[in-house]
């Protein structure tokens, strides 16, 4: 059986990959910006994989912290990207 | 007290920073208060590494591992104060700078974030912890660039924030197989742990990668021209002299002295290869440019370009005085072209704001209305070239010599060539500039426009270039992994 | 037998999240785009549950799928609702999607060899070691506002840059807002079960999955409903009270830590007796901070007012004299 630490640690960088390849591909931004958290969600979830130590035991905290931290980033960025296109929007329609 | 210095230089911008949101009308004197102080402080900083050596604080008290740690040495304390002199002449200069009330309290609570990241930045000792403050690096810098409020700086804004994030998190991923494998964050305990291995090789060529992204080398420069040209005068300055650098810089840290086992001569290659095309590919678009302010970009992308061509000779070098003399020579490099380049871009502001615009073609008359900004563009040019008395003349001098010992003599050639160039575009300007025109109306006169780009370019070209012989000492003997 | 069943549960959570990213990435509709990233947000909750992470399960549901997913449907409200790839040559293409499956391939490679490379002290065992030190029993709450408090402090730096921008490029939306007495009446249960819930998560944070951030993002959501519910362009809230929210986490994180400092001589030391204290109070401040800052994020701009005092300042100073 394969170890549920490396099954998800490659469903991550599976994540990644996909992510990474959209943001390469699209040039709009919202299609972009999804796939760049798409990205994100997959180097969290490399993380998370790595702080799981099995059923028994507990898990370790510092990669839990990480990915909170990088969870509240990526929503800041995305609403500040989200923002700045609003605004082009607004000058291209001028 | 003194001790905490290197606390007071990240707290007391952030301070600043929630002042000038509360109160916009003391927005501009809070900022300049705030970055007077935390100028001293990085002088007390680097005070501090040479009388006692490379220091540490322990963030919460918890031993580093556990905890975070902020680290100074030679490297993180010269770049610190360059960053902070910088910093200072940019923000007299942008008091003056903004003339609208609602833009400048705008441009307050944001500038003062970016200090924060900056020295953040090159005061932190943890991998993720440089990871979170690139993160507040790229958003208030692409915040910045959007002040201007046009549809091309808005639009360069959109890709700036597009391409940081993505570096952000392909060097995110490097981080989780660094943690993966090792175990801890610390750059300390990791520059111990980190050997050669499958997962450290991977995670390094991400972490590099990332880091490319936002040091702009070619071929990954390309977001670069069009963000610094049309961000605001003194939002440019900081973007080509600063931001970029300390890319450099986490990536100079990351090859010396974390990945040291893990790097091969033909990674460093590489990248002094891609070095050498951004030297000749940036000077030369930077003689095809029409508006002053992108001429500079470009030349931000050549200039990055020589730091890059370090790198293999460094690698190449053995341990020693050569290998240290080809290290400072870099960080003097970056050090003359933090100033020059900053100086360049306040002056730009200065004939912007002046003609009303910046088209090079059209600079005629500037020289007899703008003499002292027109002086100013001449000494960073000399700079930007590499002509004596600059420091970069030494830095390039090293370079070459560094070369030919390491029997790398091919990058010679780039570098003659990209100083050709560099000669070129640089007296391109001032041959416009010294163009004869009828009355241009009143001479400006100096005061905050244009001093502090004074200041700046004297940094670069005689104070660097006659009093850098301490910097070669210094940074040798106080660089925290001793003998790595 | 257990053990297959959980095989076979996780390879179908990961598939089915394989599944959604692809979908989320290459569908030609922004809608269902953004529709299949918030079913993945969710799904990701779940796993990170599954992965014994609850407290990061609570903040991908409200954070990630919850505020991100409310975001998005946000904007693409005036956006084209087809999404076009058409600007890449077949070349670029195909270099593209070779590159990133050779670095997905380099990657498992190396996870391969790194997950049986196993190291001596792990820093779960120090976070586990000196939890009783640190104030709080949650280890995630220790590492956070403890261990790596100067993390968070930059977080919340990170999360006030990014409102600032949102509040300087625009004006607020407000074209979106559509209420009606079935949203108002459930607004009156709804806002304040959240405000409760989001309390009682700030304050379980200390020994059970929850904290600053969820709570935040819960009280953000109970906002965003009250606006959403009773619009109005007169500004309802103090613009003053706003900007004081907005700073106050910040102010009081790097209040405590500098207090610290010049009692231990450490930035951010915590005394054991006091860190639990000091910690639920940091915390509180940072709720109501990351809540302001994802409100104000989610309706998009300034909200009415909001430079008047600058603009007051520039007719001031130009009455003083020209230029």
């Amino acid at each position: 059986m394969i170890s549920e630490q490396l099954l998800y640690s490659l469903a991550g960088i599976g994540l990644f990959g996909i992510g990474l390849r959209a943001t390469l591909l699209h040039h709009m931004l919202i299609p972009r910006l999804l796939a760049l958290n798409v990205c994100g969600a997959g180097v969290f979830l490399i993380f998370i994989t790595i702080a799981y130590a099995g059923a028994e035991s507990r898990p370790d905290a510092v990669p839990h912290a990480l990915v909170l931290t990088g969870i509240v980033v990526a929503v800041s960025a995305t609403a500040m990207s989200l923002a700045l296109g609003r605004r082009l929007e607004a000058l291209n329609d001028e | 007290m003194m001790n905490d210095a290197i606390i007071w230089v990240i707290i007391i911008p952030l301070l600043g920073s929630l002042i000038s949101i509360s109160w916009s009308r003391y927005a501009s004197l809070t900022a300049i208060i705030s970055n007077l102080l935390a100028l001293a402080a990085s002088i007390v900083i680097v005070n501090q590494v040479y009388q006692s050596g490379p220091f540490i604080h322990e963030l919460g008290g918890w031993q580093a591992g556990l905890g975070i740690s902020l680290r100074a040495d030679a490297l993180s304390s010269v770049l610190l104060l360059m960053s902070m002199l910088v910093v200072s002449a940019a923000t007299f200069y942008a008091s003056s700078y903004f003339t609208d009330a609602v833009k400048r309290a705008r441009f307050w609570p944001l500038w003062l974030m970016l200090v924060v990241a900056l020295n953040a930045l090159l005061l932190s000792g943890d991998l993720f912890n440089l990871y979170v403050t690139l993160e507040l690096l790229s958003l208030s810098a692409v915040a910045l660039t959007a002040l201007s409020d046009s549809r091309a700086a808005l639009q360069a804004a959109i890709r700036y924030l597009s391409i940081g994030l993505l570096g952000s998190l392909v060097f995110l991923a490097g981080v989780a197989l660094v943690y993966m494998g090792y175990g801890t964050l610390d750059l300390l305990a990791l520059s111990n742990k980190i050997d050669a291995s499958p997962l450290s090789q991977v995670a390094f060529g991400l972490l590099t990668a990332g880091l490319l992204i936002k040091s702009a080398l070619f071929p990954l420069h390309f977001w670069l021209p069009s963000a610094h040209a049309s961000a605001p005068a003194p939002v440019s300055a900081a973007l080509s002299a600063l931001v970029v650098k300390v890319a450099v810089y986490i990536l100079l840290r990351l090859w010396m002295d974390v990945f040291d086992q893990v790097l091969t001569p033909l990674s460093a290659m590489l990248l002094g290869t891609l070095g050498a095309i951004a030297v000749i590919w940036g000077s030369w678009q930077a003689l095809q440019a029409q508006r002053l302010k992108l001429m500079a970009a470009y030349s931000t992308v050549a200039q990055i370009g020589y730091l890059f061509i370090f790198l293999p000779l460094i690698v190449a070098l053995p341990e020693g005085s050569l290998k240290d003399a080809a290290f400072t020579a870099l960080l003097l490099m970056a050090l003359t072209h933090g100033f020059a380049k900053s100086a360049f871009f306040l002056s730009a502001g200065v004939i912007q704001q002046y003609c009303g615009h910046d088209r090079i073609a059209e600079l005629a008359g500037t020289a007899r209305a703008l003499p002292l900004t027109t002086f100013v563009i001449a000494l960073s040019g000399v700079a930007l070239i590499g002509l004596p008395p600059s420091g970069s003349f030494l830095g390039k001098w090293y370079l070459v010599s560094s070369s030919f010992q390491a029997g790398q003599w091919w990058w010679v050639v780039v570098i003659a060539v990209g100083s050709i160039l560099a000669t070129a575009y640089v007296f391109r300007i001032l041959g416009y500039a010294f163009g004869p025109r009828e009355s241009v109306g009143r001479v400006l006169n100096g005061g905050r426009k244009e001093i502090p780009a004074l200041i700046l370019a004297l940094f670069a070209t005689l104070i660097l270039g006659f009093g850098s012989a301490g910097l070669w000492d210094f940074v040798s003997q106080h660089r925290y992994f001793p003998g790595s | 037998m257990i053990e297959l069943l959980w095989s076979v549960f996780d390879l179908s959570l990961v598939l089915l999240l394989l599944a959604l990213a692809w979908g989320t990435c290459s569908t030609r509709d922004v809608m269902r785009a953004v529709t299949l990233f918030i079913a993945m947000g969710l799904l990701l909750a779940i796993i990170w549950a599954r992965l014994k992470a609850p407290d990061l399960a609570l903040a991908e549901a409200v954070i990630g799928a919850g505020i991100s997913g409310a975001l998005f449907l946000s904007a693409i409200k005036d956006y084209p609702s087809t999404i076009t790839v058409s600007h890449r040559t077949p070349v670029l293409q195909g270099l593209i999607n070779a590159f990133t499956l050779a670095l997905v391939i380099l990657m498992s490679w190396a996870v391969w060899h790194g997950l049986n490379m196993s190291d001596g002290i792990r820093l779960s065992d120090q976070v586990v070691a000196q939890a009783p030190v640190s104030g709080v029993s949650n280890p995630v709450t220790a590492v956070l506002l403890n261990f790596r408090a100067y993390d968070t402090l930059l977080e919340l730096a990170v999360v006030l840059t990014a409102v600032l921008t949102v509040l300087t490029l625009n004006d607020r939306r407000y074209s979106h807002v559509v209420s009606s007495p079935l949203l108002q009446g459930m607004t009156h249960w709804l806002v304040p079960l959240l405000v409760v819930t989001s309390g009682y998560l700030l304050w379980v944070g200390a020994h059970a999955p929850g904290g600053a951030f969820q709570a935040g993002a819960m009280l953000a959501a109970a906002m965003i409903l009250l606006q959403l519910a009773f619009p109005s362009r007169r500004q309802q809230f103090s613009l003053y009270l706003v900007r004081f929210l907005l700073v106050i986490g910040i102010f009081t994180f790097v209040v405590v830590g500098i207090w610290m400092l010049l009692l231990n001589d450490v930035f951010l030391a915590f005394d054991p007796d006091w860190a639990g204290t000091l910690i639920l109070i940091i915390e509180t401040m940072a709720t109501l901070s990351i809540a302001t800052a994802l409100a104000l994020a989610y309706l998009g701009g300034r909200p009415m007012g909001w430079e008047e005092g600058a603009r007051n300042n520039s007719a001031s100073t130009e009455n003083e004299g020209a230029g």
